[in-house]
């Protein structure tokens, strides 16, 4: 029965009140452990239509007729619109239409950073849209340019009022512990770097907008698009088939679909508007820069007593204001915790989320002062981790977790160290180093699946969500065998398309598996009873197989409908994981080599076992990305982004790669859903810089404070060391 | 756009010079280049190795295989760009590459764009030179360049022979310009002299597809010990020993590239032997 209840609901940290409608969900869990099809590993079912360059991606659909688009950019970080004239664009060959601030959701005359939307032009080619934008005369009058995020906190110019926290008396705390220890980490600006540029399509038919895009929510788009253009919601059709990664920012659609959208209906023809990798780079989000001013205060016995956080998000010009203080006090058992987090509003390119957006962060800072206190306290890292474990969330009691099973797997490969250590030399010190992770990725309702079996004994699993490239297809593919008893090569999956499907929930916050799970579980259950009904009818077993029972339907089809049952009230639902990392350092250079990393995670159960540890692995170098090479840098005179290309915005190749040795507690939560899994898109990004820069202070002593770990932050590093050992050393008589 | 395939040297009449195409397709894109007439020369320029002389034609991908050639070069050859890269771009290519200064890059109109300021010197230069940086900080990015100095080799344009050392100038107020290729010039050959032993090492912030931040070419070429610098200066710098690195002027972020010189070169030294 539909059941009417207030929820909260949570995406990637962030939590709303909302109402929704949810389905009772009466499945039993399956037992824990690999079943016939769930919980082994399953190659990818679109694998080769993509390696065929068969799948149709965004930037693979020509439509006829179809313009090109191209926006014209503010070149100051600052800056108001005198004047605009777009007559000398209209004028030029192959142009078709312009408009300029105000005529499309997302140009504006008023603009806050270096790259922002001011005017676009569509033309037969993109050279022709891109020789008209650089005909637009303007005039502009320069306002003063803030990048310095301290410096905005100082003038209080936030992007959301400060968030502050504090449990216990944090004070007190302090100065009555026997060990403190203080550190300032700064965390750098990171880019999505996404393979396929932000991009969208729109074409009118009739009074409907199709807009076909690169997306991580077909829905989202369809509502945001309606809203913005007062059009009822089913009038605009979102088509995502194929996606070339979003990483958390692709979750809306943005200015270049609203200009295609206006270009598509001044012409009355197809419009894409597609970024280059210059404008990918500055205006399609970023993961952002972050000063973190720590403490930590624990009794001599390892218990750790007080928290104190300082938190400064340099936001950017548009953006919200992420969860980094989130670890500091969820991760462990601390009565007394401090936090203050600051959205700086500087005028620097738009934050967007980026794969555990704040909790990245925050792991880092964390996670470091954690084994700095540790060292202070002459304590093993896992030995002080395990002594401070915490059994709830802040008190609310959490639906499953098996961080304690992720630290005894992580024993083995901590126990290597001192094998590690005696690979030193006097130029290249080895170490290993740990750190632990918390996210959310419990998804949540509402989320809806059909599944439509024919008298062939195949199934066709059908929602509108999108695989963006994670294995969705194969996950829920799997689910629907197992549930329906049929061979993984007897289901289908169609997805990826607002008009052929019910509702299906965003991919991001980790949420795509338990949101998305349940539903095409219920729908195939749906499904399954019926045909166990016609068994019983023909004279055969409940559990004959699919094929027998329906051999004789003709055209008539079984259908199947299932929906995302509601989250457990009162618990917290999270994931865990630790990583084990071992690093080689050149002391006189300053290279730092990652030379294995092993990661343990707790996300539930593991529906396919080679899709998740392919998550893992990309998460991971993602994460030294991160950590050792990637830097979004801006000239501090003009706040123009300067790494705006792959070869100068450094990436992992795969010679980065280390050895990733996966584990996976693969323990179903019996709180969570018919299904008990969580999602693991996001846990494995959150621990690799903590646990690099942990493994470097084992190898060399060095502290690291800041990301990325560059030759000139190593060797800072080093040299600090150097300077701490010569002080703390006896003085030479 | 005009695209010219000439058979025969004599048939070379202006145009802008392609081979690969990795470094000329991306400025004409920019905008940083512009062309009415692209001319494609590999008909024209030597391809392969023979008797220490290397058509400058020859791709870096099939040099880093190749064994009749100084270790030096075939490291550079090896450490540099990617695969793909290395697989379309040519040796006399990677000579006259332009530096990867982002600022020049991003069109700023600087002193190498014929400006009257460096943004670099007051902006962000982490990855910038630490000599003759006064006039422009930018750094000269070819590893080969660096090989071949060392290596003390020579070139062969369509005009004239040329020790490599000889193909690159400072820009100063007077001439912006790097290299002392006239128009229409060409580099046709590379010949090597005898070497004794040769290293080439570098330090790169990923594995593959990485500008040298610091690359250490060193060589012994007729009992002489012959260091040189990639990445360190807006063009191939020659250094007589590892106390040159003493005279070094590094910008406030280009200060970490001394030590990694430093030790590169004894490194590179200890493998000569």
């Amino acid at each position: 029965m539909a059941r009417l209840i207030r929820t909260e609901k949570e995406v990637e940290g962030r939590f709303e009140e909302v109402w929704i409608v949810v389905e009772e969900d009466p499945l039993e869990q399956w037992p824990e452990g690999p079943r016939e099809v769930v919980g082994k590993p399953a190659t990818r079912k679109s694998g080769p239509e993509r390696v065929r360059g068969e799948a149709r991606y965004t930037t693979d659909i020509r439509l006829a007729g179809m313009l090109q688009a191209a926006i014209l950019r503010s070149p100051y970080a600052h800056a108001r619109v005198k004047s605009i004239d777009l007559a000398p664009a209209l004028a030029l060959p192959g142009v078709r239409a312009a408009i300029g601030p105000g005529e499309a959701h997302g140009l504006s005359d008023e603009i806050g950073y270096s790259g922002a939307a001011v005017a676009a032009v569509a033309a037969d080619t993109f050279r022709q849209a891109q020789a008209a934008i650089d005909a637009i005369a303007i005039e502009w009058e320069e306002l003063e340019v803030v990048l310095d995020p301290d410096e905005a906190v100082r003038r209080e110019q936030f992007t959301a009022d400060p968030r502050r926290y504090e449990r216990g008396d944090v004070e007190k705390a302090l100065a009555q512990a026997d060990v403190v220890v203080e550190a300032t980490f700064r965390t750098q600006s990171v880019l999505h770097n996404s393979m396929e540029t932000h991009q969208a399509i729109c074409e009118w038919v009739g009074d409907t907008l199709n807009v076909y895009i690169s997306t991580q929510f077909i829905w989202g788009v369809r509502d945001a698009v309606a809203e913005t253009l007062e059009m009822p919601a089913d009038k605009v059709r979102v088509v995502c088939e194929f996606m070339g990664g979003g990483f958390g920012s692709k979750n809306g659609p943005d200015e270049y679909t609203f200009v295609a959208a206006e270009l598509a209906k001044r012409t009355g023809r197809p419009v894409r508007a597609a970024l280059t990798r210059r404008e990918e780079s500055t205006a399609a989000g970023n993961r952002n820069a972050t000063i973190q001013r720590l403490r930590a205060a624990a009794r001599s016995d390892g218990t750790i007593v007080a928290f104190d956080g300082e938190f400064t998000n340099a936001v950017g010009w548009t953006g919200w204001n992420a969860s980094t203080e989130g670890p500091m006090k969820m991760l462990y058992d601390c009565e007394n915790v401090r936090t203050v987090t600051y959205g700086a509003k500087i005028n620097t390119p738009p934050m967007k989320a980026f794969r555990a957006p704040g909790f990245v962060e925050g792991t880092f800072g964390l996670e470091c002062l954690v084994d700095a206190l540790a060292a202070k306290l002459d304590m093993d890292p896992l030995e002080l981790r395990r002594r401070n474990y915490a059994a709830t969330n802040e008190g609310t009691p959490i639906s499953s977790k098996e961080l304690e099973e992720c630290y005894r797997r992580a024993e083995p490969h901590w126990e290597r160290r001192h094998e590690v250590h005696s690979r030193s030399d006097a130029v290249w010190k080895r170490g290993v180093g740990m750190a632990s992770q918390i996210w959310y990725g419990g998804g949540g309702p509402p989320s809806y699946a059909w599944v439509r079996i024919g008298s062939d004994g195949r199934a066709t699993v059908i929602t509108a969500m999108q695989d963006i490239g994670t294995g969705t297809r194969t996950a829920m593919a799997q689910i629907a065998a197992e549930e329906l008893r049929l061979p993984l090569d007897r289901v289908d999956v169609v997805l990826g398309d607002s008009a052929r499907g019910p509702y299906a929930s965003i991919s991001a916050g980790s949420s795509t598996v338990p949101s998305m799970g349940p539903a095409v579980r219920a729908a195939a259950a749906d499904a399954r009873e019926q045909i166990e009904d016609i068994a019983e009818q023909r004279g055969l077993p409940r559990d004959a197989p699919v094929h027998e029972v329906v051999d004789l339907l003709e055209d008539a089809q079984i259908l199947g409908k299932g929906a995302r049952g509601p989250n457990p009230t009162g618990m917290s639902v999270l994931t865990f994981g630790v990583h084990v990392v071992e690093v080689a350092v050149d002391v006189e250079t300053g290279e730092v080599v990652v030379e294995r990393v092993a990661a343990i995670h707790d996300v539930g159960r593991i529906i396919n076992p080679l899709g998740a540890s392919s998550q893992v692995e990309g998460g991971i170098i993602q994460g030294i990305g991160h950590t050792l090479s990637e830097d979004r840098l801006l000239d501090p005179e003009t706040g123009r982004v300067l790494t705006s290309t792959l070869d100068s915005y450094r990436m992992p190749t795969i010679a980065d790669v280390p050895e990733i040795v996966c584990e996976f507690v693969d323990k179903p939560d019996t709180h969570l859903t018919n299904l008990g899994a969580k999602g693991l898109g996001e846990p494995p990004i959150v621990p690799i810089s903590a646990a690099i820069a942990n493994a470097i202070r084992d190898a060399t002593g060095a502290e690291i404070h800041e990301l990325p770990i560059s030759r000139e932050e190593m060797l800072r590093a080093l040299e600090a060391a150097k300077r701490k050992e010569k002080r703390g050393a006896p003085a030479a008589v | 756009m005009e695209l010219r395939r000439p058979s025969d040297l004599a048939e070379l009449d202006g145009g802008v010079f392609v081979h690969g195409g990795t470094e000329v397709v991306p400025l004409l894109n920019d905008g940083l280049l512009s062309a009415e007439t692209l001319v494609d020369v590999r008909g024209v320029v030597p391809r392969g190795v023979h008797d220490g002389v290397i058509g400058a034609g020859t791709t870096l991908g099939e040099l880093e295989v190749e064994p009749g050639i100084p270790d030096a070069l075939r490291e550079a050859c090896r450490l540099a760009a990617s695969p793909q890269l290395r697989n379309m771009g040519s040796l006399g290519g990677n000579l006259l590459q332009a530096t990867r200064c982002w600022y020049w890059r991003l069109g700023y109109n600087c002193r190498l764009h014929g400006g009257d300021r460096c943004h670099a010197r007051e902006g962000e230069h982490r990855e910038h030179a630490i000599f003759a940086n006064d006039f422009c900080a930018s750094a000269h990015p070819s590893d080969v360049a660096a090989a071949l100095i060392a290596l003390g080799a020579r070139l062969r344009t369509n005009r004239r022979e040329l020790a490599v050392e000889e193909l690159y100038r400072l820009p100063d107020e007077a001439d912006r310009r790097t290299t002392t290729l006239e128009n229409g010039e060409l580099i046709l050959e590379v010949e090597l002299r005898e070497v004794e032993a040769s290293a080439y090492l570098k330090s790169m912030d990923r594995k593959a597809w990485s500008f040298p931040q610091v690359g250490v070419a060193v060589a012994k070429v007729g009992g002489e010990t012959r260091i040189a610098l990639a990445g360190v200066a807006p063009i191939p710098w020659r250094i007589d020993g590892i106390e040159a690195l003493d005279a070094a002027t590094p910008l406030p972020r280009t200060e970490w590239k001394l030590p990694v010189a430093r030790a590169f070169v004894r490194r590179a030294l200890a493998q000569l032997g």
